[in-house]
């Protein structure tokens, strides 16, 4: 098992710097758009704040832009959300069909290995890519704060990179289920979860009668506005993700294990 | 003699498609077996059945005294298997592709598989996706033989091969087997049958009928491969 561990960490490694540094520097570019942008934030954050229920969508009504956290919860917010989101569902989505697609899993499963050890192998590699991505743009966002001479704002940071981890880690599971049920890959699909959650997050803070419903997506728990204005964790939100990435993880063994091989 | 692969009853459907139906099989130990018959006969269900790569519907299948189902990983430790398209992870190198493979098995095969490639004449330096169809085919034989399984089973080893490099490998299918392994060989090359095989069947239409010898003329082994209208 470890050594499909670490072929897996190997040929995700690219994916992995590639992602990590395009999400990390956007990251750390709209943090310093803050000091250029700081003179007009006054006037922008009281016009964003009265825009009904879009400031609400954007978290604009409960923290003003003008701040520093309040600009980092809106801008990177939205970034690092969408980035990783995105991320992990290409990293998961392709993980055990590309065996498949690329003809490969006649050679991998005549090793003697069992198929959930193969998985175990390949979802271990998922989870251990997204935590260094959460922790190479973590840096870059911690870099960011350091080069405008602000204050880190450790706890709050933290909270939301590990919230935005789970999240991270729901979807990939979404994508790792549909990845061992397909004999092909589906990155349509894969891109498909992560917008759609978003879209469903953004509409469900819009439209009041859905605001009930919005601790199903994954972005409820994991919204940056919220949890940079001291808001309580969406609790209800989190145990949805957790059961969600358990079954979906679950039914990954179960499916592929029984499922027959494509030539 | 004691049977190395014992299949009984095999049935495996694809839905409206046929697989293959009420297979029985003995292979014994040292034997190389050829297995015939004309594509989509259901030479490969038998193989990816044997193998765990398919969930067969009906009977039951051992292998080395153990039950492909249950001992599945414990069977694999054991055998050598070569598919016919030879399909590897294209960014890898070839030394890297077959050193996989070992670290998989936790064995260190680097003696073994130095001598398989420079038998087969195995450039390990190359990447994956340079190399043509004969020769991922060598690299697939190294990664079938380094661990010195005891059953070999092999779809089509010979396609892509050059004369030279065909020659060179049943050399080392006899070296094995005169070593104790056993080999099946699943193949549409009549000659390969009658000069390496001492036992074969022939599948059509998803069932299986033993040969009674393996020097069969051309004109006999054709009519397995002719649709009942064109006999």
């Amino acid at each position: 098992m470890r050594a499909v561990f670490v072929r897996e960490i190997r040929l995700n490694m690219k994916q992995l710097i590639i992602w990590s540094l395009t999400v990390g520097i956007l990251g750390l570019v709209c943090i310093l758009m803050y000091d250029s942008m700081q003179g007009d934030m006054k006037s922008m954050a009281d016009m964003f704040s009265q825009m009904g229920a879009f400031s609400d969508a954007f978290g604009m009504s409960t923290l003003s832009i003008a701040t520093v956290e309040g600009f980092f919860a809106t801008e990177v917010g939205t970034v690092h959300g969408l980035g990783g989101a995105m991320f992990a569902a290409i990293l998961a989505i392709g993980i055990i069909s590309k065996e498949e697609d690329g003809h490969t899993g006649e050679f991998l499963l005549s090793l003697p290995i069992s198929r959930r050890r193969v998985v175990a192998a390949k979802g271990g590699c998922v989870l251990v890519c997204l935590a260094a991505f959460s922790c190479v743009c973590a840096l870059f966002y911690a870099l960011g704060f350091v080069m405008l001479g602000e204050d880190i704002p450790f706890s709050k940071l933290a909270v939301f990179m590990a919230m935005q981890l789970l999240m991270n880690i729901e979807i990939s599971a979404i994508c790792f289920f549909i990845s061992g049920v397909s004999p092909k890959i589906n990155i349509g699909a894969g891109l498909g979860v992560a917008l759609i959650c978003y879209v469903y997050d953004l509409v469900g803070r819009v439209v009041p009668d859905m605001k009930d419903y919005l601790f199903m997506g994954p972005y409820s728990y994991a919204n940056a506005s919220e949890i940079f204005s001291g808001a309580d964790i969406a609790v209800a939100g989190v145990a949805v993700g957790l059961v969600i990435t358990v079954v979906a993880y679950v039914s990954t063994f179960v499916c592929f294990d029984r499922r027959d091989l494509a030539s | 003699m004691e049977n190395v692969i014992k299949i009984r009853g095999l049935t495996k459907n694809y839905g409206k498609n046929r697989g293959v139906i009420d297979v029985n099989l003995d292979v014994a130990k040292g034997d190389v077996f050829g297995f015939l018959g004309p594509n989509g006969a259901g030479k490969s269900t038998t193989i990816r059945s044997m193998l765990g790569f398919l969930r067969f519907d009906e009977g039951s299948i051992s292998i080395l005294g153990m039950d492909s189902v249950r001992d599945h990983e414990k069977i694999l430790r054991d055998v050598g298997y070569m598919p016919s398209e030879a399909w590897f992870y294209d960014t890898m190198r070839v030394s890297e592709v077959i050193k996989y493979a070992a670290d998989v098995r936790g064995l260190d095969c680097a003696q073994e598989a130095a001598k398989l490639c420079e038998r087969l004449k195995v450039d390990t330096h190359k990447k994956i996706k340079e190399l043509s169809l004969g020769n991922r085919k060598k690299v697939s034989i190294v990664c079938a033989m380094q661990h010195r399984p005891k059953l070999f089973i092999f779809d089509e080893p010979t396609s892509g091969l050059d004369p030279l490099m065909q020659r060179n490998f049943f050399n080392l299918i006899d070296e094995y087997v005169r070593d104790g392994a056993t080999c099946v060989l699943s193949t549409h090359v009549l000659s390969e049958v009658n000069r390496y095989c001492r036992h074969a069947a022939i599948m059509r239409d998803g069932r299986l009928m033993m040969l009674e010898d393996t020097n069969i003329d051309e004109d006999a082994f054709l009519k397995y491969y002719m649709d009942e209208e064109e006999m």
